[in-house]
């Protein structure tokens, strides 16, 4: 009786500065104000089934590149290794194949967790930049995967018709690929909030000095948090394999990496650490998400998409960056 | 419970040498009790900060014994060690993490008492937090976010922080069984006043449950709050007192830290400015109502030609910040700064006011100088004018022969001991950095220099050599402004001597009187 | 401090000044065993030339920026815009679009060096964000199609031979005299100096009086200077513009720029040890084309070699804290 009254008693603050958070948060008033925009001016289109069909697949491929690396931003690097597990996972898959069968796609969380957990070594022992060592790794993955399909096997795909069942819609209207993505942006909400890990990252994101002081083992800390992204990015890949009915991308496609930084961005978890969280991500996901499906319903040329993208980009950017006064940065 | 009888925490004859050199602390012993506040005191390099690292287990003491409530126990052989034993520490600067919450705060590093299956307890935690916060009478929403609380309150958390950590290694966050010692690292450095008088009420409720190591070197608070009193000086212990048996002035306690040394031969060399000559000179620097929230208030004064005034105070009084905002690192909230030729803006950065004639040497020369560069690189920065010329209208190229001997000349005059001007200044000796850095701007010859702990950690042969220079560059028409936590230091150096306390002017002293004040 | 200096200092500067020029004599010797024309004839030497020139010039943008301790994302997608700016409005324009190209370029280091000097926003993220501009904006103007420009004397700008029969075009000596200015803007002026101190000492450049807002500025609108340069010589050179360049060339740019010696922490290194790694680099992309390597793997050689590099270079000293 005691605890229950304890937890009630506790859960209303905690939900309160949740709800504190949002509204400040510019992303809140950005999503509103898309769906107020789309909805009045494209009604038919933008509630159409189809249409949030769509959002929610747009909105799955988006988070999963995101919520994991949004950890790692949280202490104040940068993961941008995400495409390159997508990508170099789905080669994985495809080899395995024939000699692991319909297990061969668990190969993605464990060479997501490896690739990760070697970036973090890499990071902390030679002190390279995490951005130039995760964009290089990204790439090299990336190119190996292209290599591996056109240049060794000299096929134009790595798809594995045997998990296409994972396309499609279990439930009416909701796109499996959303199901599959579930679980992931539980264990990342589950892994912020619940494991002293998310504290411990956001803590070495404010201050690495004092918590240094405070008796967390920073080095070991940064390589859990890149493995731990890597290994989230792995398994989300699972729920893009669904999307791509049963395939990864086989050349490197840079949309997809600014997909995943813009949401981070968008959600409001700063590059320079300490603030946000996967749960900011998924609505700088969102974000994302209707500012892509609204670029489309208005019909705009198809050329002009990066620019506006791009645009996007530097006014998130921006806009976060107003907090940031005072700040020595390079 | 432990007896009343013996100390909670005792350490007798504690030393200890770093690389076989330098000999931080030298057969001190300390002990403290139950329910108490003991400080430490000590200049900058007495040793304070190595004893209480060795209590809290970051180094081992060559030599030492440690007693636990009678008990002869061994060393902490680390933080967590520490923790058995009672002892946590709550430092100076950086130990807050300015983006957790208070709840994620208290709890930082000892999460695993909370956790089940891999899964925090938030329900416990946060009702713990709260039970604790209640019990010691700390005030604060344990949803805030650490930089949303003021300094104090943000420092009371951090002692809270501390005592858990204790209590809970001992078993249990309520508070039976053992009293928690607490080292507070100089508590009250970037405190304003009122925030001192909210910590120090705080502290005295805390006394009731633990005990208090207070490292500091504001004499005020140390005699006002304190029972006890261990004086360190070069690593030893040369004073004690118990404030509850005996009465101990100021200055007393002022002498004992300082230590009578010889003074060096500058000390009658030179004749300092009296005051009916000084309002004759022509003001170089005005200063009027600078005033910044939590830092200092209304502060005015001249500064004339050929004069070095010494910005005098405690650690925390705002004078390294009036400093600063006279050079521009800091913006003031309101007040002018007037030369006299400009009057400087208030969004300014250091450039700008070098071009208004000031200067800034700071004795930190890890900040200061590029230890990578060769020495002629660091002295032609500050005086690209003199080495570079412009050929075309607007390109400047630097003539690397006219660096080179601009470089040797300063070496020359300041005696710099290095092969040449090529040499990188990471292999200088302290004291020879110091005087590349003080070299540049002998060369620049600003207007107004601005004198940041000019001499900290140098030798005391290089020490001279810079106060001659120094005095040298004031006759040669350089004003200066020192600020340093070296008493001695004013007394060599300047003319008038400004004290100034939380962050007010206090009282100015010509340099007679300031001696005969600091008894030196 | 006569004697031996085995310091770790020493160690570390020697090698990083040997392996290139190592690194440059083995791919002499290896390159020659597979082709044994290559360098000894003339037309060896000016495909050479072609494919090292445009680069060499958007490498030594890069450098003086990572002298200065930041990173630039842009250059390529610069390089591609100015490209595709002169490709698309040089039968309206006619040589007006050179300055055309240049004020845009300029424009785009402008904003890069506002982001972060004024915003605080952190080098590879605000050039990340101009990046997809520029890459959109050049999208657009091309509609996605080559560009070809049909005016010799557009082309003369870069493959004018001198001398005539047995030189080299002039596309050469531009490089090399970009490069001459940027060693000179860098060694020996004053604002040089400042940027090696800004990538040196941050605090001890501020404390020093310089002034870093104006410094960071310039230097980003150097760098996009040197791009859009690079973008309107390398139209010039090939007679169009096309989309195929971007943001993965970043990936040689910077390896070349490691390769040579100057560390991504900056403050070390210097345009002219640039010279080198370029050479490096696309000998190194050379010699794998004509062993028929996919251009895939050499994306991937590419990215190793950066890692690499870098890390040699890093001076892990100075970095306590490394994000």
């Amino acid at each position: 009786m005691r605890d229950k009254a304890r937890k009630r008693s506790v859960a209303l603050p905690v939900l309160s500065s949740t709800l504190r958070m949002l509204m400040r948060n510019p992303v809140s008033w950005l999503i509103i104000g898309l769906i107020a925009l789309f909805t009045a001016k494209y009604p038919e289109s933008f509630l159409s089934v189809t249409n949030l069909e769509s959002i929610l697949k747009v909105f799955v491929v988006t988070s999963m590149l995101s919520v994991g690396p949004t950890l790692v931003v949280l202490m104040g690097s940068i993961d941008l290794s995400y495409i390159g597990i997508w990508m170099f996972g789905g080669a994985l898959v495809w080899l395995l194949f024939p000699y692991l069968g319909m297990a061969s796609i668990f190969i993605y969380p464990v060479f997501g967790l490896a690739v990760g957990f070697s970036n973090g070594i890499v990071h902390v022992k030679t002190k390279i930049p995490s951005f130039i060592l995760t964009l290089a790794v990204t790439a090299i993955l990336a190119f190996s995967t292209t290599v591996i399909a056109y240049v060794i096997y000299g096929v134009l795909t790595l798809a594995v018709p045997e998990y296409r069942f994972l396309t499609g819609s279990l439930i009416p209207h909701l796109p499996n690929t959303l199901l599959l993505a579930l679980p992931v942006l539980a264990l990342s909400l589950f892994f912020m909030n619940f494991m002293k890990l998310g504290t411990y990252l956001c803590a070495i994101g404010s201050n690495e000095e004092g918590a240094e002081l405070a008796g967390i083992n920073v080095k070991k800390y940064k390589v859990l948090g890149f493995a731990v992204s890597g290994f989230l990015t792995g398994l989300g890949s699972i729920a893009l394999y669904s999307y791509l009915g049963a395939r990864a991308p086989v050349t490197l496609d840079l949309n997809d990496l600014v997909r995943g930084l813009a949401a981070i961005v968008l959600g409001g978890t700063p590059l320079v650490g300490g603030v946000g969280g996967p749960h900011r991500t998924l609505f700088g996901a969102l974000a994302y998400t209707l500012i892509y499906i609204g670029l489309f319903l208005t019909g705009i040329n198809p050329n002009h998409f990066k620019l506006y993208i791009g645009l996007t980009l530097l006014g998130a950017v921006w806009i976060v960056s107003r907090g940031l006064k005072g700040v020595l940065i390079s | 419970m432990s007896s009343s009888d013996s100390p909670t925490l005792e350490v007798r004859n504690v030393s200890k040498t770093f690389d076989g050199v330098v000999r931080a602390l030298d057969g001190v012993s300390m002990m403290v009790r139950e329910n108490e506040i003991v400080s430490v005191v000590g200049e900058n390099g007495a040793g304070k900060s190595t004893l209480m690292k060795i209590l809290v287990g970051i180094h081992p003491p060559d030599v030492g014994e440690f007693y636990y409530e009678g008990v002869s126990v061994p060393f902490p052989r680390n933080p967590r060690e520490a923790l058995k034993r009672g002892v946590s520490i709550v430092y100076q600067e950086k130990g807050v993490i300015p983006h957790l919450k208070v709840y994620q705060f208290l709890f930082l590093g000892l999460e695993e008492k909370f956790t089940r299956l891999g899964r925090l307890q938030l329900e416990r935690i946060l009702g713990v937090a709260k039970e604790v916060l209640d019990e010691l009478g700390v005030k604060c929403d344990i949803t805030s976010y650490m930089y949303e609380l003021p300094l104090s309150m943000q420092k009371m958390v951090e002692i809270v922080r501390a005592i858990l950590a204790i209590r809970l290694e001992h078993g249990g966050a309520g508070a039976d069984g053992v009293t928690p010692i607490i080292i507070l690292d100089e508590p009250t450095a970037p405190l304003s006043l009122e925030e001192r008088d909210e910590l120090f009420s705080h502290l005295l409720e805390l006394k009731k449950t633990s005990s208090f190591i207070f490292v500091s070197h504001i004499i005020p608070e140390v005699m006002e709050f304190s029972e006890r009193i261990y004086v360190l000086r070069d690593g030893k212990l040369v004073a004690y007192h118990d404030l509850l048996r005996e009465k101990v002035t100021e200055e007393e306690l002022f002498r004992e830290i300082v230590g009578r040394e010889s003074h060096s031969y500058l000390w009658s060399k030179y004749v300092y400015g009296k005051p009916e000559e000084l309002k004759e000179r022509s003001i170089i620097l005005s200063v009027k109502n600078l005033s910044k929230k939590g830092y200092y208030q209304d502060i005015s004064f001249h500064l004339h030609k050929e004069e070095c005034i010494g910005l005098f105070g405690p650690a925390g009084s705002g004078k390294s910040e009036i400093a600063k905002t006279i050079y521009g690192i800091i913006a003031p909230d309101s007040g002018t700064i007037v030369t006299n030729t400009k009057k400087a803006g208030s969004k300014d950065e250091p450039h700008h006011r070098l071009r208004m004639g000031v200067g800034y040497f700071s004795g930190e020369t890890g900040k200061e100088l590029f230890l990578y560069w060769p020495i002629r690189k660091n002295i032609s920065l500050v005086n690209m004018e003199k080495v570079a010329k412009k050929p075309i209208k607007i390109v400047s190229i630097i003539n690397f022969k006219a660096e080179r001997s601009l470089a040797e000349k300063v070496m020359k005059k300041l005696r710099i001991r290095a092969p040449s001007v090529e040499t990188e200044c990471y292999s200088l000796s302290g004291g020879n950095k110091q005087k590349v850095s003080v070299g540049k701007w002998l060369e620049r010859s600003p207007d107004i220099l601005m004198l940041e702990d000019p001499t900290i950690g140098i030798d005391v042969g290089s020490r001279e050599d810079i106060y001659e220079v120094l005095l040298e560059m004031k006759k040669s028409g350089i004003s200066m402004i020192l600020v340093s936590d070296d008493p001695k230091e004013y007394a060599i150096l300047c003319d008038r001597i400004i004290f100034i306390k939380d962050g007010k002017l206090q009282k100015v002293y010509i340099n007679e009187e300031f001696r005969k004040v600091m008894q030196l | 401090m006569a004697g031996i200096h085995l310091s770790r200092e020493w160690v570390k500067r020697s090698l990083t000044t040997i392996t290139p020029i190592t690194a440059t004599i083995v791919l002499i010797i290896a390159l020659r065993a597979l082709n044994p024309f290559f360098l000894t004839t003339h037309e060896s030497v000016v495909t050479l030339v072609y494919g090292m020139s445009w680069f060499l010039i958007a490498a030594c943008g890069l450098t003086s920026v990572i002298l200065m301790g930041s990173f630039d994302f842009s250059i390529p997608s610069v390089l591609k815009l100015s490209a595709m700016l002169c490709g698309v409005f040089y039968p309206q324009l006619g040589f007006l679009v050179i300055p055309l190209a240049v004020a845009v370029s300029l424009f785009f280091g402008f904003i890069n060096g506002i982001l972060l000097a004024k915003f605080n926003i952190p080098s590879f993220m605000a050039t990340l964000a101009t990046t997809w501009v520029a890459e959109g904006s050049a999208q657009i103007i091309s509609g996605g199609y080559t560009r070809i420009v049909e005016d010799r004397a557009f082309w003369a700008i870069s493959i004018t031979f001198i001398p005539a029969k047995f030189g080299l075009p002039s596309i050469f000596y531009w490089a090399i005299a970009l490069w001459t200015v940027g060693i000179f803007i860098t060694l020996f002026t004053p604002f040089g100096r400042a940027v090696y101190g800004i990538g040196g000492n941050l605090t001890g450049a501020r404390l020093a009086g310089i002034n870093i807002t104006r410094v960071r500025i310039l230097v980003f609108m150097l760098s996009a200077f040197y791009a859009g340069i690079a973008g309107i010589l390398y139209a010039a050179q090939i007679q169009a513009a096309h989309m195929q360049i971007g943001v993965l060339d970043t990936i040689p740019l910077f390896a070349s720029v490691v390769v040579g010696g100057t560390a991504l922490t900056g403050g070390v290194g210097g345009i002219y040890r640039t010279l080198l790694g370029v050479i490096i680099i696309r000998w190194l992309d050379t010699g794998m084309s004509m062993i028929a390597i996919d251009p895939n793997v050499k994306m991937i050689v590419f990215g190793a070699v950066a890692i690499i590099m870098a890390i040699v270079t890093i001076d892990r000293r100075r970095i306590r804290i490394m994000k």
